[in-house]
Formats: structure tokens, sequence, C-alpha cells
């Protein structure tokens, strides 16, 4: 029961701290660019703000572009209420597969995409062409990483991937793990929409691909599509954080342990959030020809990491 | 111990071969030269950990060297003729970039496939290593024949002995001490003549395009 | 003694060629005169072999001479002696002095990586050996600086350097067998240690090692598929050095092959390593034999012969005791024949000026000796009679019937006439017709022809008789590589 509950809070957690990630994300960037910045919370004022606005719908949009932002808020809240965020197992685990998780995210992609083809407008078109794109070559490297994990584990629940880093501690430093860590980490990057795949602060026309897609939504839809994007971040980072260096994630449910687990939460949430800050400091954006490049990259080093842990076992 | 030695070596190792997949995703001198350098320090690395674990002494004299000759000296040569030939980048190889990664990781699967006797047959801890020097070796050899850059070439030259190096320490915890100082010698010298010859073929060539060099055909 | 006869003039020369500079033509002379000591330490290795010696001198026994030693030891310094009497840097011949000190320097240093590559006993060293081969020898290339010498240098230095490193990982392969069945030895690196060996390694892994070792080797070979440089660099390089590239160096690297197809052979049984080398050896046959028909310069025909006997070679190496045999007996005809003929080859361009077969006319009425060697080795290379390559063809044609493959003496037969009507047809438009009227008439340094017609001499007396010295030799070497 108790499980239970803690199951229920941690999707709550997880929802609350969505925004709070991308804000933190957002104010670590104006830092490095010696700007000021907005505080990290004020992705909260902005969600406020739109659920407080109205919605203005283009007279051509047809009911998958109402359906759509609740489809991808959904599917994402349901892919994070699956993510071993701080206990392990948890009740709900049964089902707290890796490619769960990993198709549920796809599943709001896919919707996003079609919203933005609905109303017929040439940026919405062009943003969820370049958006599939990236989504094709990304997925088989996905594929390739959970394979690679799940070869090393015996298992593609995650509760039991992080129960047998957890035993076993040199695995995580193995190399299979490592090159699977560093496929998934570009796959984010590129699933998220943050730079060098595309820039999440543009609304320039040639580079956006996110922003293209929703460029026609406003009001709540937008806020629940920006709020289902802020999970999707916080997913990847949890995925990340937790699978590969699991350390810190209560196993026993006492006071201490939940409290160390929400610690280590926050810090790893910090650590990557600084990573990608870095990173899109660091980095120009890639024009769209190289992405696929990047992709295949990415690829490569899933191929290598299941290749590695299949030979390790 | 043993364990942790394996793990650290296979760890070693991957990062060698990774370094080396630098050359097929960048296209800039500069980004090769660093990734050889790198390459080389860990490599070096290696003989040092293969020399502690397995009390090989010869292999730290060898590691030092690899450091000394691959990591510093050859990186400074080349970073002469970086800057000589900085404009020249690799901008459209024979094979292109995504199709090259593609290929390299194939070559990496076909580097286990054909080395599966090879692991069989040792019972060295380092053994699990040995299929990512012979990746490395196929991938610098892929590196040479679809690059069209001749100091792109001479950097998967260089990468290909290194693999070679990778394959003799993990294998057999190095070759006979004068045998390697021949080798050196012989890498060194071979670099050096490669390095003279880019200079010629940029003082008669003006490029270091080796599709250029197209005056004997058939 | 014999090692330091054969080794250190070659090491001498070079040193006294590069102390003394500017160059004079005494280093010339005084290389010249010691390249003759290298051949005199040979044939006391080859006396001494005979005799049913195997010497062997040095730490570990570093140097070791058995019969296949010693044959490639006499092929080598003779043709190292031939081009240090007849390179540049000796009297006048177009050459400036810095040219000629360049030469002298490396050429010796290209001969003594051959020497000491077919004499030391240590795998790991004759690899270092046949490495650097292509480094001194790549430097002498572009000796006349042109794109086309710059391009072709560069092809061979990055291909055989490439080439020969995978060899190297052939060779950590099998060093690897050895360590993990036998155990660490400073010795596992000698071929005679490997050798007795073979019967207890590992056949799977000596089989990927030898795979890499023929591609590797291969390459310096000149088999195709990896014989891309080879017609640019003989081309371009200056005559004395083609002389030893094409006379010996593919032989030095052939070499190699075969001692490592004598440890596979014991380890993987008889087959597996003939099948292969079969294959790149028909390969290179077909590739050799088609390109001679349409080549327009004759440096490049002699150098896609030089390919095509390699080929030939090789399908020799396959074919049994009867071929072992034949193939060494071709290789020594080869390396006589193609260094003559570079070297004659570079007399025509000289005169000419151009490498154009189109360019070349009237040859016999211009220089009637040049031009009458010229047409003699070309019929000996294409294997008439009463050449020495008629010969070992011959023996090689019937050792394919008693190996019992006529399908593959046929495909070879074939590829021989095709390369044979191929060479007659450019021959002919050489030898007669009107010379440009900017040539000059009449032969230049006409001692030079003294070696080049002992050359051909020698070509006759192998095409008439088996002399028994160099019966007993290849015998001995059958019994090494073929048993």
């Amino acid at each position: 029961m108790a499980r239970g509950a803690l199951a229920l809070l941690q999707g709550l957690l997880v929802l609350a701290l969505a925004p709070g990630v991308v804000g933190l994300v957002r104010w670590l960037k104006a830092r490095l660019q010696n700007r000021r910045g907005a505080p990290a919370w004020q992705p909260y004022f902005e969600l406020r703000k739109l659920f407080g606005k109205e919605v203005v719908v283009s007279e051509n949009a047809s009911w998958l572009f109402r359906a759509a932002p609740y489809v991808v808020f959904v599917s994402t809240a349901a892919a994070a209420l699956l993510v071993p965020v701080l206990a392990v197992p948890l009740p709900i685990d049964a089902v707290g597969d890796l490619l769960v998780v990993v198709y549920l995210l796809l599943l709001g992609t896919v919707f996003l995409a079609l919203a933005g083809l609905d109303p017929g407008s040439a940026f919405g078109g062009m943003g969820s062409s370049r958006e599939m794109t990236v989504a094709a070559l990304a997925e088989p490297t996905v594929a390739l990483a959970i394979f690679a994990l799940a070869l090393s584990a015996g298992s593609t629940n995650l509760g039991q991937i992080v129960a047998r880093t957890m035993s076993d501690p040199a695995a995580a430093l193995s190399p299979g793990h490592l090159l699977a860590f560093a496929a998934l980490f570009v796959v984010m990057i590129a699933e998220t929409g943050r730079m060098p795949v595309d820039n999440p602060a543009t609304h320039l026309e040639l580079t956006m691909i996110h922003e293209a897609m929703v460029l026609e939504y406003s009001g709540r839809y937008l806020a629940l599509i920006e709020w289902a994007a802020a999970l999707k971040l916080l997913v990847f980072f949890a995925l990340l954080g937790n699978l590969f260096v699991p350390w810190g994630v209560a196993v026993v449910l006492t006071p201490a342990a939940l409290a160390l687990a929400l610690a280590s939460l926050v810090g790893k949430l910090a650590v990557l959030a600084v990573a990608v800050a870095l990173l899109e400091t660091r980095v120009a954006k890639l024009r769209l020809f190289r992405v696929p490049e990047l992709l295949s990259a990415s690829f490569v080093l899933a191929l290598l990491a299941v290749t590695s842990s299949f030979l390790s076992r | 111990m043993e364990s942790l030695f394996a793990q650290l070596v296979v760890l070693e190792s991957s990062l060698v071969l990774i370094f080396g997949l630098v050359l097929l995703w960048r296209r800039r001198v500069p980004a090769y030269v660093s990734a050889f350098t790198w390459q080389s320090l860990v490599l070096g690395a290696v003989a040092l950990t293969v020399g502690w674990f397995g009390r090989e002494r010869e292999l730290y004299f060898i590691g030092g060297l690899l450091v000394l000759v691959k990591g510093v000296a050859i990186p400074r040569l080349l970073g002469r003729m970086e800057r000589r030939f900085a404009s020249e980048r690799e901008i459209a190889p024979y094979v292109n970039t995504a199709t090259s990664l593609l290929v390299a990781g194939l070559l990496v699967l076909f580097g286990y496939a054909i080395m599966r006797p090879v692991v069989a047959a040792s019972d060295l801890p380092t053994r699990a290593g040995m299929p990512l020097a012979m990746g490395l070796v196929l991938v610098s050899l892929f590196v040479v024949v679809s690059r069209k850059k001749a100091l792109t070439q001479v950097v998967g030259f260089l990468m290909l002995e290194n693999g070679i190096a990778l394959l003799a320490i993990l294998g057999t915890y190095g070759i006979p001490l004068i045998v390697e100082l021949g080798v050196f010698l012989d890498a060194l010298m071979g670099f050096l003549v490669m390095q003279i010859f880019v200079y010629r073929i940029h003082s008669t060539f003006e490029t270091i395009d080796v599709d250029q060099l197209d005056r004997l055909r058939h | 003694m014999s090692f330091a006869l054969l080794l250190v003039p070659s090491l001498l020369s070079a040193l006294l060629a590069l102390v003394v500079r500017p160059y004079r033509a005494a280093v010339g002379w005084a290389n010249a005169a010691l390249s003759l000591v290298a051949v005199a330490g040979a044939i006391t290795l080859w006396v001494r072999v005979l005799r049913g010696e195997v010497p062997v001198a040095g730490a570990d026994g570093l140097l070791r001479a058995d019969a296949l030693s010693t044959l490639l030891a006499l092929c080598v310094s003779g043709v190292a002696a031939l081009a240090a009497w007849l390179g540049p840097g000796l009297g006048d011949d177009g050459w400036g002095a810095r040219q000629a000190r360049r030469f002298r320097i490396f050429a010796n240093l290209f001969a003594f990586t051959m020497l000491f590559a077919v004499t030391t006993d240590n795998v790991g060293f004759m690899w270092v050996a046949i490495e650097a081969t292509t480094i001194t020898s790549a430097v002498l290339i572009p000796l006349h600086a042109s794109k086309a010498s710059v391009e072709a240098s560069w092809k061979y230095v990055l291909i055989g350097s490439v080439g020969i490193a995978l060899a190297f990982a052939g060779t950590v392969l099998a060093y690897f067998d050895f360590v993990t069945l036998i155990g660490r030895e400073a010795v596992a690196l000698n071929w005679t240690v490997l050798q007795d060996a073979a019967p207890a390694l590992n056949p799977r892994v000596i089989r990927l090692a030898f795979v890499f070792i023929l591609i590797g080797y291969g390459t310096k070979a000149g088999l195709a598929p990896m014989h891309t440089w080879l017609p640019d660099a003989h081309s371009e390089a200056p005559p004395a050095l083609s002389a030893m590239m094409s006379g010996v160096l593919l032989a030095v690297a052939l070499y190699a092959v075969v001692r490592w197809q004598a440890v596979v052979r014991v380890t993987v049984g008889t087959g597996f390593a003939e099948d292969v080398i079969v294959l790149l050896g028909v390969l290179s046959l077909a590739i050799g034999a088609l390109s001679l028909v349409a080549q327009r310069s004759y440096k490049r025909l002699l150098a896609y012969s030089s390919i095509e006997h390699t080929g030939l070679i090789c399908v020799g190496l396959a074919l049994g005791p009867l071929g072992v045999f034949a193939a060494m007996l071709h290789l020594l005809n080869h390396s006589v024949a193609k260094s003559m003929m570079f070297l004659l080859a570079g007399r025509v361009l000289r005169r000419y000026g151009t490498a154009e077969i189109e360019g070349v006319s009237g040859l016999l009425r211009v220089m009637p000796w040049t031009g009458g060697f010229f047409a003699a080795g070309m019929l000996a290379v294409i294997g008439l009679p009463p050449f020495g390559m008629f010969v070992s063809e011959f023996a090689l044609v019937r050792a394919g019937f008693a190996a019992g493959r006529p399908v593959l003496v046929a495909v070879v037969l074939m590829l021989l006439a095709v390369g044979f009507v191929g060479v007659l047809v450019h021959l002919n438009r050489m030898l007669y017709g009107r010379p440009p009227s900017t040539v000059t008439l009449g032969e230049s340094s006409r001692w030079a022809l003294v070696p080049l017609g002992g050359c051909l001499v020698a070509l006759v007396v192998l095409g008439l008789t088996l002399p028994a010295a160099i019966d007993g030799l290849l015998v001995r070497i059958v019994a090494i590589v073929a048993p």
C-alpha cells in the first residue's frame, strides 16, 4: 500500500519538478553566457499564464488538433510514472518496461507531428517532417541502447536494470554501459529538441524543428505541450541518471532512504542540467543535413554497446 | 582484482576505438590531431595498466615511449602541418559521413567475428579488448581508403599502428622489446617520410587533396 | 664472416655517401666496388649451403641463411651491384651531385634492409626490415621531382606502409598464438622456433594470422588487388631503383610469404595457404596480363609484367614441391630479366626523352646494342626459349599437371598468351620504323652494356641448362618449404 502511495507521490513529484528543470537549464545557460537570465521558476509562471489565456484555433484544424495536446501530455505523464525516480521496486514496475517508456514518448511525438500537419500551415508541416526524420533516425539507436542495457541486466524491466547495476557496481563502468549512456545522451538531445540538433530558444524558420510544429498552438493547449516537453526532458534525465548511475535510489521505504533518494535525484538532475547547458553554450547548432550524421554516430555507439555487452556477458 | 583489471582494460580499449571513430565524424584537421593525441595517451595508459596488473616491467617502458613519441612528438609535428593546411577540410570524402559511420560499426562487428577464435584461445584477463583493437585496425584502414586529404590518411595510418600496438599489448603483454624498438623506429621514420611527402604534394599540387593526384591512371 | 661480407658493404657505402659532401664520383666507385664484396659474401653463403651447412650468427640466432635465404641474398646483392654500377653518380649520366648523393645513401640502405630481411631468422625483424624498405625506397622515387613522381611516391608510401602494417598485425596474431599455447620466450619470433612449434599451434588463429600476413606482404609484392601502387612507383622511379624494386623487392616480399606459408602448412595442413595464394596469384596474373595490352608507356608495360610474373610465382608456390621448384627458378629468372629491362628502359628513356611507346621508334637503328638487348629481354620476359623464363614457366605448367590442376594450368596459359601478344605488338612498334629526327644515333656510355649483356648471357644459360649449383640450391629450398 505504502508503495502504491509512493508511486503516486513520485508521479506528482515528477509533474511538479519538470518545469523547474527546464527553468534551471535556461538559467544556467544564461549565466554561462554572461546574462542574468530569468529565475529557474519562470516556467511555472509561464504555464499559469498560458492556462489563463484563451485558445485560438485555426479554421482548418480538425479534432486531431484539439486532441493532440491531451494525448501528448497524458502519454508523457504515463511514461514519467513508470520511470524509477525515487525508489524501486514499485507496484507499477510490472509494466515499467524500458520499451514501454520509450514508445509512450514516441506516441507523443507522433501525435505532435500529426497536429503540426493538421492546420495546413507551412511551418507546421516543415517542422513535422523534420521531427519525423530525427525520430526515425533516433529510434534504432534507442532500441539498440536498450538492448545493450537489457543484455547486461537480463531484462528490459526498469526496476531490474537499476537493481542489477546497484548489485554490481563494476558493471556501471563497463564499456557496454558507457557506450549506451553516450548513445542515449545523444538521442536525448535529439528527442528533446536541444542544441546542437534543435534550438529551443529560436523561432527562425530555417532551423526550428520542435517550435515549428507547435507554432499554431496557444492558450492551455500550448501550456500542455510545453509541460509535456519539460516532462520528456525530465524523463530522459531520470533514465540517464538512474539507469546508469543508480546509487541513491531507495530500495527500502524508510524516510531516511527516501530523503537520500530525493537529494540524489536533485543532484543528478542538476549535473545533467549543467551538462546540457554547457553543451548548448559550447557547440553551435548543426546544419540540418549534419543531424543524420550525428544520429548515425550515436547509432554506432549503441551498436558497439550491444556488441560489447553481448560479448562480456 | 582480476575483474577490475579486465574492466579497466576493456574500458580503455573502447576509448581508443572511439577516438578512432572521431576521424569519420569530424571534418577539421585539428580535431583529427587531438583525437590521435588522446588515443595515443590512452594507449599509453593501457600499456601501463597491463604492465601494472600483469607485472611486466617492459610495458612501463613501452607505455612511456608511446606517450612520448605518439602522444607528444608526432602530434607536435602534426600540429605544424595542421597550421599549414588548416583550410583543407575533409568536405566531400569518397564515402559520406553517415554511411562511413555505419560502415565503421559493421567493421567493428566484423572485427569481433574474425577475432572469435583468437579470444577463445586466450585466457588472459585482457582478451576481451582484442576485438576492439582489431576493430580499430579495420576502421583505420577504412579511413585511409575513404578519405581524400593526405593528412587524414596519415592520421588514419597512425591510428592503424595504434590498433596493432593495442592488439600486441592486450594479446601478448607486448612483443619482445628489441623487436618493439625496431617497430617504433619504423613507425617514426615512416611518419617522417609521409610528412615530407605531404609537404611535397602541397608544394607541387597546391592542395593536399589526393583526388587531385590523377596524373597516373590506368 | 659471410654475413659480415654480405651486410656490411652496403652500410659502409651508405655511410660513405653520407659523410662525403658534396658528392664525388669516388664515392660511387667505392660503392660499386663494395657491392661486389656483398656479392662475394652471398657466394660464400651459397658455397656453404651447398656443402650442407646452415650458417647462423648473432645473439639468439639473429642471422640465419638456409637455401631460401641464400637464393634471395644472391638475387638482392646481384641486383644491388648492378644498380651500384649503373646508377646515378658514375660518369656523365644527367644526374646532379645532390641527386647522386641521395641515391647512393638510400639505395644502399634499401639494399641493406632487403639483405637483412632475407637473412634474419626473426620474423619480427624481417617485418621491421621490409617496412624499412618502403621508407628507404620511397624517398628515392621522386629523385627527379615531377608531379607524376610525387604522386607515385605518395601512393607507394601510403599503400605500402598500410599494407605492411597489416602484415605486422598478422605477425602479432601468430606470436599471440605461440605465447598462449607455448609460453613467452625471447626467441618465439624466430622462424626456426615457430617452425618447430608449428604442429602445436592453434590452426584457427594461424589461419587468421596468415590472411593478414598474405594481404600485408602481398601488398608489397604487388599482388592484385593491392597492386595499384606498383605500376606508378616502378615507372616513375629512377631506372636503377626500378631495377631494384621490380627485380628483388617483390621477391623479398614473396620470400616473407613463403616463410610463413611453411609455418602455416605445418599447423593447418596443406591446402589452406595454397588456396589463398593461388587465388591472389591468378588474379594478379590476369590483371597484369590484361593490362599489358592497353599500355602506352613501356615502363608501365614492364611494371605490369612484374605483376604478371609475381602472380605466376604465387601460382607455382601452391602447386606442391615441383611447383615450388619452378616458382623459385622463376623468381631468379625474373630478378635477372627485370632488373636488366628497367635499366635498359632507362637508357631508352634518356635518349628519346619520353616513356610513351608512341614516341619510340627505330630503336634498333638508334641504339643497336641497347635495342637488341631490349628486344631479347622482352622476348625473355614473355617466356620464349632459349631464355630462362621459358624453362621455369614450362616447369610450372608441368607441376600444374602433376598436381592434377589442368583447369588452373589452362587459365594460366591463356593469360600468358594474352600478355605475349600484347607485348609483341608494342615491341614491334618500338624496334622498327623511322627514328624521330630529334634523336641522335649511336650508343652512349658503352661500358654500361657489359653488365647488361652479362644478365642476358645469364638468362640464356639458365634457359639452356640448369647449373648444378643452382639446382642444388633449389632442391634444398623445396625441402624447406614443401617437404
